[in-house]
């Protein structure tokens, strides 16, 4: 079984890195960690960086996902390739673009681009925002899925994750102690559906919403409360489309070995019990 | 607050009585849209209730005794005492009836008014009910909490709550946060140009309740007048809502409890951020604006 400690970091296309920059920046409140040729680097937290845009299709997205060391990314690899995912093994300058030891490159079985990472960097700078939006860190995703329930053996049978709650079909899985570190979305093709990050208090939602309206971020959900993880959210929109989110005080699986998923009944309730409803963001349909 | 003595002077705001063109519509928004308990209709006021008192809210006419802030006295030593003080001061202050006694379900009462002309009534044993408090709709509400006042004459206002026992928490601008227990306020006067009450606070759970009131409100096309917020020197979470002829009701939580202990009052300036430091402002009410 493929063992996965925890969500890594995002590589996004992007045709235009000056706006992705601007955004990540002055809205979101990322921190630059630094540029490469075609790359823009930035962090969220004690790691060298958690983000990252590369002058590109906006189409490619993918999800790094760290693994304890090399052995256990070779088993990754001939597990993968047993069950015919195409495995990509990453080059040493490939490598070093990502800011990992190593790495390998697969798709899952609705088609979004994963990696498996090894020793990814850490920073022995602190974070420093350039805005105060508190986030303390990177901390989730909502992946795309064509088909959630096979998707869900996938990463709970291939991979080592663990359904924390559903709501209806929909799994939000852990691979630590957090609720959630992937939450599965049904969609029509491959993608990240948002990512999170976490933020110090329930304040920092709030004001992000008032800063955000006023700078003409669309929010498109929020800001509400998850009944599932507990946490307070806003979802708003960043360049490319892409939904991003800040969320705290997500509820910790307090017993890995007792904890029962809880099944939510498939409504708008479940995903806001504030009373919230999504604006320019599609719930995903059971 | 007790100024030396083993107990305070007055204890809590206890009710407000506002007067309406319409009580019925009033009653309706309060019941069915803020969320109290409708118990009582007599001598033309509708009571409701916030919590384990028999009522903390009357809609009447707008007539001469209609409308009231009800602050709640130790005992009817105090009483005399507070009454000795405002007339030194200046202040009228007359013995209620009977028949003002009952209206207002007290043992006890003096009726006066400050220098911006708001009509307080300082009473003793105001009526507790034996039953749990049960409202029409799960707004969250746990008690009623206090009152923004308006005010004309801030120096002389200020002498009157004084003189109740009330201390100075914070100023912004000239807004004074008046505090009267542990808590960082229960009473605000609001520099103005008229009297009367500008908004009656309910305390509700915490902020989740705070939250579903904003969206119910938004979904029952009331008006939010401000908020969801946060008081930068209370650090009180608000939601201001609108019901009809401009009565504005609050739900808030979370205010800071500051204790017994004499504190400096700290003066915040008159700009958005002192007013909310989440960055929701007012648009309509110039009290709760910024005039910056």
């Amino acid at each position: 079984m493929i063992q996965l400690k925890d969500v890594s970091y995002v590589r996004l296309g992007s045709p235009d890195l000056e706006s992705a920059e601007h955004f990540a920046t002055a809205c979101l409140g990322l921190q630059i960690a630094g540029r490469g040729k075609k790359d823009l680097y930035l962090r969220s937290d004690a790691r060298a960086h958690t983000l990252c845009y590369s002058e590109g299709d906006p189409r490619d997205q993918t999800v790094g996902f760290e693994v304890g060391d090399e052995a256990s990314l070779q088993d990754a690899a001939s597990t993968l390739e047993q069950l015919g995912h195409a495995v990509h093994a990453g080059s040493a300058q490939e490598a070093e673009r990502r800011k990992v030891k190593a790495f390998i490159g697969f798709r899952d079985p609705t088609g979004n681009h994963v990696e498996l990472v090894v020793r990814p960097e850490r920073s022995g700078q602190r974070y420093f925002a350039s805005r105060d939006a508190g986030i303390t860190g990177f901390s989730h995703i909502g992946l795309n899925s064509t088909d959630p329930r096979r998707d869900e053996r996938f990463w709970t049978q291939v991979c080592n994750a663990r359904v924390s709650d559903r709501i209806g079909d929909i799994p939000l899985m852990r691979v630590n102690a957090i609720h959630h570190t992937i939450a599965l979305v049904r969609a029509p093709k491959a993608g990240i559906q948002h990512i999170n990050h976490q933020v110090e208090t329930s304040d920092d939602v709030l004001r992000s919403y008032y800063f955000l309206n006023e700078r003409r971020v669309p929010i498109v959900f929020g800001p509400g409360r998850h009944p599932t993880s507990g946490a307070r959210f806003l979802y708003f929109k960043g360049p490319d489309g892409m939904v991003f989110e800040y969320s705290v005080g997500v509820d910790e699986v307090e017993d890995e070995a007792t904890h029962r998923p809880r099944q939510f009944g498939f409504e708008p309730t479940s995903f806001c019990m504030w009373g919230s409803k999504p604006a320019g963001m599609a719930l995903p349909k059971s | 607050m007790n100024n030396g003595s083993a107990t305070p002077l007055i204890a809590s705001v206890c009710y407000v009585r506002v007067a309406v063109s319409e009580p019925n519509a009033s009653a309706r928004f309060v019941s069915d849209i803020f969320g109290l308990q409708r118990v009582a209709d007599q001598d033309g006021e509708i009571a409701f209730r916030s919590d384990s008192r028999f009522r903390t809210v009357s809609l009447g006419r707008d007539s001469a005794d209609g409308a009231s802030i009800g602050i709640e006295v130790w005992d009817d030593k105090a009483l005399e005492q507070i009454g000795g003080r405002l007339r030194e001061l200046g202040f009228a202050v007359k013995e209620a009836t009977t028949s003002e006694c009952q209206r207002r379900y007290v043992q006890s009462a003096l009726l006066t008014e400050d220098a911006s002309g708001n009509r307080i009534d300082l009473v003793v044993r105001p009526t507790q009910s034996g039953r749990r408090y049960f409202p029409t709709r799960d707004a969250g509400i746990v008690a009623f909490h206090g009152v923004g006042l308006r005010t004309t004459d801030s120096n002389r206002d200020l002498a009157f709550w004084k003189a109740l026992g009330a201390e100075v928490s914070d100023w912004v601008g000239d807004i004074a946060y008046l505090r009267i227990d542990g808590l960082h306020h229960r009473v605000a006067l609001y520099p103005s140009t008229r009297n009367g009450l500008l908004y009656a606070a309910f305390e509700v759970e915490a902020l989740d309740q705070v939250m579903q009131n904003s969206y119910f409100m938004q979904e029952s096309q009331i008006k939010i007048v401000q908020g969801p917020g946060r008081e930068a020197a209370s650090r009180q979470i608000f939601l201001h809502v609108e019901g009809p002829d401009g009565l504005i009701f609050s739900y808030v939580n979370g205010m800071a409890e500051l204790g017994e202990k004499p504190r400096l009052a700290r003066q915040f300036p008159l700009t958005a951020t002192s007013l909310c430091d989440w960055g929701s402002e007012s648009k309509d009410v110039p009290e709760l604006s910024a005039r910056d």
